[in-house]
């Protein structure tokens, strides 16, 4: 059981379709990312948000820190959206990978009440000591966003 | 005619990056760095002459943030002492005056 790479949530993507998530700064859904040691096991058949094998720690809450959207947008024919980099301060926790997850979904066509958009595979244990630690998301751009439609 | 299908996935190269310190905050540079990333990207591919400009125009960004950075702690701090010594615990707003 470990972190084997980054996937993007197959439940993710059929529920774009159902209109499920809002990635609207403003008025949008409230995503969180939640922290896991290597003993947590997810891939692109993830669904929902779990606690199992989630870090604990000083600075660190189960369900993990709330994050901030940013506005999707296009460049080309590419539409996307991004998020605000997240830190949890003062912290004392090793973490392996993250789930980032919505805590406020449209459920008219789902049964899920977290349901999951990615999985981040962070490729070792990161560690921060009565200190910060901060998940920086890629440039937002057509390339390199963390959620793209092409 | 068909429709080309719609591609939403992750880029496998795709790197979410993750920064940690150990019994301190991040510095004004560190933070600097990472924010100039995200206000300025510069192609692999691009000509050299514009990647050379492109990369001085960053390091001035750097230093810009840098310095806005350390204001901001600054001025940050003497609301905090000024706080704490509002609240009657001098030996400690010294404590903060002086960091």
């Amino acid at each position: 059981m470990a972190f084997n790479g980054n996937f993007m949530c197959t439940s993710f993507k059929k529920e774009l379709l159902y209109g499920v998530h809002d990635f609207d700064n403003s008025s949008g859904d409230t995503f969180k990312i939640a922290l896991y040691t290597n003993s947590a096991s997810f891939n692109a058949a993830t669904t929902s948000y779990t606690t199992g094998n989630e870090v604990s720690g000083q600075g660190y809450t189960a369900g993990g820190g709330t994050l901030v959207n940013v506005d999707p947008t296009s460049s080309g024919t590419t539409a996307l959206t991004d998020f605000v980099d997240e830190t949890f301060s003062n912290a004392t926790i090793t973490a392996r990978g993250a789930l980032i997850y919505n805590t406020t979904p449209n459920t008219t066509s789902i049964s899920v009440s977290t349901p999951t958009v990615v999985v981040l595979d962070f490729g070792a244990d990161k560690a921060s000591t009565n200190g910060d630690f901060t998940i920086v998301f890629p440039t937002a751009n057509a390339s390199n966003a963390i959620i793209r439609i092409a | 005619m068909s429709f080309p299908a719609l591609n939403i996935d992750i880029n496998p190269d795709m790197k979410v990056e993750v920064h940690t310190t150990t019994n301190r905050g991040f510095t004004p540079e560190e933070i600097a760095e990472r924010c100039a990333s995200k206000i300025i990207s510069i192609s692999d591919s691009a000509n050299p002459a514009i990647q050379a400009q492109a990369h001085a125009f960053r390091q001035h960004i750097v230093k810009v943030l840098e310095f806005y950075m350390r204001e901001a702690i600054n001025s940050d701090r003497t609301t905090v002492y000024n706080a704490i010594l509002d609240s009657g615990n001098q030996e400690l707003a010294e404590l903060i005056r002086r960091m």
